[in-house]
């Protein structure tokens, strides 16, 4: 996957993957919009038949949200409801670590793409490395704009997929929870009620949860070993077990932590801290982000047939 | 990793009452029973539709119904009977821990590290609207992008001289709105999560989850097309109904993985999730795409929970072996040919 041709499709797929969330959108949905292009003149449109038969009940919705329950419950089986659509506002996904500003890696795109600073979301921001996973974090960081997974819209993983910019939905029942992300449309369901055993290891780990009061804990286990914690190299091993809790501030707030436990890479396990805030916007709603198309020309790019 | 392609081989064991309410004329009584079962309901009071479902049943039947069947809609009990027995004898085969002497041995994998559906199918085709059976036929719009289509690649003409030749699914960015839910030879799993105010259908190929708000808001702004489009719900009795529309047009179509010509931007899709028992339940889709076909269709086939399956991650992009080694095999092979001609 390594080939001479790297840092010029870097130049132009990074941008769109690595930095701002809804730029990466917008030229999604231009480049899309070109792509979709009717190649005819729509000249059969609205001459098709009517429907021939099952007509029935599917244009009116008479029934439509009356048997379910309003969006807004408060408690689910008498746990806290986290059923709703968050955010979080950190700088995290560039460095979970407090970090200055720098320059991005294109001077083209100037204040636009360059890091802001940030206040990182480790607790006591020390993260306790062993010496040579220290080193190994070292390259990763001067590797940071070919090597970070999400250059190549690979799955987050758990915990970055929390504090990725982009939303992510959970929908919460009794013995299920949904997590939907926005980010290369990666998702996990966490199992209350039936636990399951990690069988193979997935990027976004095998999530199982119960209930310690009103906070939601939930153990991820199975991780894949190549997932990064953010854009500055920060990284884990197979050993990786996430601990989360959801605890509710308010309806609107979750507080959220997550215990790090990696012997393989760590010489103690850490935590992370920081809120989770619900999208208030009207009829806020999770889109996807199918970001594998901007992430091909840099993949596979040398192996496209020459031109002669 | 490699071409995938829809399972020819034919399945079952025990028969499977169908619901075919949607079928113009519903053909059996079957779906009056099937009526009879009242789902339980969640804590906030929806109808509970949770677990973990497949499709597998029905791999390998055909979207179009074959002409031998005319408008009926269901086998009969001997041709169920006939399926069922190249089940078992598929089932015996896949036992064998070595190939029968002399026996036909292809160099593909061994058929059984797909799915293999676990009982007949009892309908002669997915499709039930139109009547016959078939597909309506496309539109002049729909030939030309289906043309465009078949020229841009999907497993046609040199597909290796790009990516871009591939089709989305070899590509691993999706299979789309249809194409996630018509059984393939595997990764057939739909589980269902519902909280108050939504459902969520994720499927496990290409990790799908699809996020559906039953709250009676209206669909996102015309201007914001996805490949898996906006889906909106809501409950009619038992039965989960959901609207889709907004999705981007040219990309996937009613194939094996969302393969074959495909939908325009304005094509419009409702699916009805009806349990007809505690294991089951019947999923249906109607498409209307008048820029692309001539008529509305509708497809139907169950879902069931099979014991011990689940989804797993299907990380399709991020272990994609398959489309890289022939792009770099078609390269490696075109520089072995220039060089050899060179000699010459």
């Amino acid at each position: 996957m390594r080939d001479r041709y790297k840092w010029l499709a870097v130049s132009i797929i990074a941008v769109a993957i690595t930095f701002s969330a809804s730029i990466a959108f917008v030229s999604a949905q231009s480049a899309q919009s070109k792509a979709a292009a009717p190649t005819a003149a729509p000249a059969t449109r609205g001459q098709a038949p009517a429907p021939a038969a099952p007509a029935r009940g599917q244009t009116a919705a008479p029934a439509r949200g009356q048997t379910g329950a309003p969006a807004r419950v408060a408690r689910i089986g008498g746990k806290p409801n986290f059923t709703g659509l968050w955010q979080a506002l950190t700088g995290a996904n560039w460095d979970i670590q407090d970090h200055s500003t720098e320059p991005g890696p294109f001077y083209q795109l100037g204040a636009a793409f360059a890091i802001p600073a940030g206040q990182g979301i480790v607790e006591g921001n020390e993260i306790p490395y062993k010496p040579e996973a220290l080193e190994q974090r070292r390259l990763n960081r001067l590797n940071r704009w070919t090597a970070d997974p999400e250059i190549k819209c690979y799955m987050p993983g758990i915990p970055r997929a929390n504090y990725m910019p982009f939303p992510f939905q959970i929908v919460q029942g009794d013995a299920t929870i949904a997590f939907a992300y926005e980010f290369a449309t990666s998702n996990r369901v966490v199992y209350v009620k039936t636990p399951r055993k990690a069988q193979v290891a997935a990027w976004m780990g095998t999530s199982n949860g119960h209930w310690e009061g009103d906070t939601l804990v939930v153990e991820v286990t199975g991780n894949w070993p190549e997932s990064w914690f953010d854009r500055s190299g920060n990284f884990h091993s197979d050993a990786l077990k996430v601990t989360e809790r959801y605890t509710l501030r308010n309806p609107d707030v979750i507080d959220y932590e997550a215990t790090i436990d990696d012997p393989k890479t760590f010489t103690r396990p850490w935590k992370m801290s920081f809120p989770i805030y619900r999208r208030l916007e009207k009829n806020a709603k999770l889109l996807e982000y199918k970001c594998v198309e901007y992430t091909e020309e840099l993949i596979y790019g040398h192996l496209r047939k020459p031109v002669n | 990793m490699k071409h995938r392609f829809l399972m020819l081989a034919a399945l079952s064991l025990t028969a499977l009452p169908v619901a075919a309410q949607q079928a113009p004329k519903p053909a059996t009584t079957a779906s009056a029973a099937a009526r009879a079962w009242t789902p339980p309901k969640t804590s906030w009071g929806d109808p509970d539709l949770q677990g973990i479902y497949t499709s597998d049943d029905y791999i390998g039947l055909g979207m179009n119904r074959a002409a031998q069947y005319g408008t009926r809609q269901l086998l009969t009990d001997e041709e169920v009977a006939t399926r069922e027995r190249t089940i078992e004898t598929t089932a015996q085969r896949d036992a064998q821990e070595f190939a029968t002497p002399g026996g036909n041995v292809g160099t593909g994998p061994p058929g059984h590290w797909g799915e293999r559906a676990r009982r007949s199918p009892r309908q002669t085709s997915l499709l039930i609207e139109p009547e016959n059976g078939q597909t309506p036929a496309l539109t002049e719009e729909g030939r030309q992008r289906q043309a465009l289509y078949t020229r841009q690649g999907a497993g046609t003409a040199n597909p290796e001289d790009s990516w871009e030749g591939y089709t989305y699914y070899i590509r691993c960015i999706t299979r789309g709105i249809a194409g996630s839910v018509i059984p393939v030879i595997y990764g057939n799993g739909t589980e269902i999560v519902q909280g108050p105010g939504y459902v969520v259908l994720l499927q496990e190929m290409v990790h799908e989850a699809r996020v559906i708000p039953l709250d009676g808001s209206p669909h996102v702004g015309s201007n914001i097309k996805t490949y898996m489009g906006d889906s909106r719900g809501h409950w009619e009795g038992n039965t989960l109904v959901i609207e889709t529309k907004n999705i981007l047009g040219n990309k996937t179509g009613i194939g094996g993985n969302g393969g074959g010509t495909p939908f325009s931007e304005d094509a419009k899709f409702t699916e009805r999730l009806t349990r007809t028992d505690k294991e089951t339940i019947q999923y249906t889709m109607r498409i209307e795409d008048p820029r692309t076909y001539t008529a509305p269709f509708t497809f139907t086939f169950p879902i069931r929970q099979e014991q011990g399956y689940q989804n797993f991650e299907y990380a399709c992009h991020e272990g994609n072996n398959g489309m890289m080694n022939q792009l770099s095999g078609a390269r490696a092979d075109e520089k072995a040919a220039a060089e050899a001609a060179k000699q010459k």
